[in-house]
């Protein structure tokens, strides 16, 4: 639970750092962008049924790190939080949780023959 | 009890489709229901101006862009009649409706799920094409996320049970479709 709501708080900080930091472009939009999908998927990830999800946040993650060269960020605060921002989304991405309940084998049951 | 107990899952502690499961489901989609129908009103000028405590010409802005205008009808009464899909769907069929009526817990998951994570995203890039933010847009995204993981439990006990159809002897059209005569031969 916590560890999905960290990551829904950094997915906002994303939406709202362009605005407190006055930076624009590519930048800005990548937060507008990343923040809301990574706030997503990590609500959804808070019930058991659903918290396979908090992985999609892998690939977001990564992007995060990844983005500052490919977009060409020229606010140094900028690249700092999109770092930064990745590599906490990864951490807690990462934390399974307590999963007290059975599923009948959840998700993978159905693609397993 | 034992009438209760049958209705849950193979492998599950609980009944997705109990009552306690769904009734926050579809109370969250009728508000959903209301905001989105308020703001439609505006684009539909009935009403000629929205409320916006926060973000000044925000919602104005985005109530009226051409984004929203894009299809026949403006977006918020598009999600207006999603939100009525969830609803209805959500409320229809009994606490055994995961096997016995697989269809509508499956258009209820995908009205929900990805149909759901689709109008948000749109909600949300909003401020990416015309810098401008309107609060009760970001609260019907609000809503919609916080559907979508608890629906996705009884999609996941239907898809279940739909694959043991599919091995069965049953009809998977039929079952499908909620034939109680065929649901029988799973059993």
């Amino acid at each position: 639970m916590w560890a999905r709501i960290i990551n829904v708080l950094l997915g906002l900080w994303l939406m709202i750092a362009p605005g407190i930091f006055q930076y624009s472009s590519a930048a800005a939009d990548n937060g507008h962008i990343a923040g809301p999908i990574i706030i997503t998927f990590s609500v959804v990830a808070i019930w058991e049924a659903t918290r396979v999800v908090r992985k999609w946040n892998y690939p977001i993650g990564i992007w995060l790190l990844v983005a500052p060269w490919i977009l060409g960020y020229d606010s140094t605060i900028a690249i700092i939080s999109d770092i930064g921002v990745g590599v906490l989304v990864l951490i807690f991405a990462s934390v399974r949780g307590k999963v007290e309940k059975s599923y009948g084998g959840g998700w993978s049951s159905l693609w397993k023959s | 009890m034992t009438d209760k107990n049958h209705l849950i899952p193979p492998g599950w502690d609980y009944n997705p489709a109990s009552w306690s499961e769904r009734i926050p489901i579809v109370v969250l989609a009728m508000i959903g229901f209301f905001i989105a129908g308020y703001l439609s009103l505006y684009q539909f000028e009935v009403i000629d101006s929205v409320w916006e405590p926060f973000f000044g010409d925000g919602s104005v802005t985005i109530l009226n862009s051409k984004v929203s205008h894009v299809l026949p009808i403006p977006d918020a009464a598009l999600g207006a009649f999603g939100y009525l899909v969830d609803a209805v769907t959500g409320i229809i069929g009994g606490t055994g409706r995961w096997k016995k009526m697989p269809w509508i817990v499956i258009v209820f998951g995908l009205a929900v799920g990805p149909l759901g994570f689709v109008s948000v995203m749109l909600v949300v890039f909003q401020p990416v094409l015309f810098s401008a933010w309107c609060t009760l847009c970001l609260a019907s995204a609000v809503i919609s996320i916080a559907m979508i993981g608890p629906a996705m439990d009884e999609m996941l006990a239907s898809l279940q049970f739909m694959k043991k159809v599919h091995k069965s002897e049953a009809s998977t059209w039929k079952v499908f479709w909620g034939s109680s005569s065929e649901i029988k031969k799973v059993e």
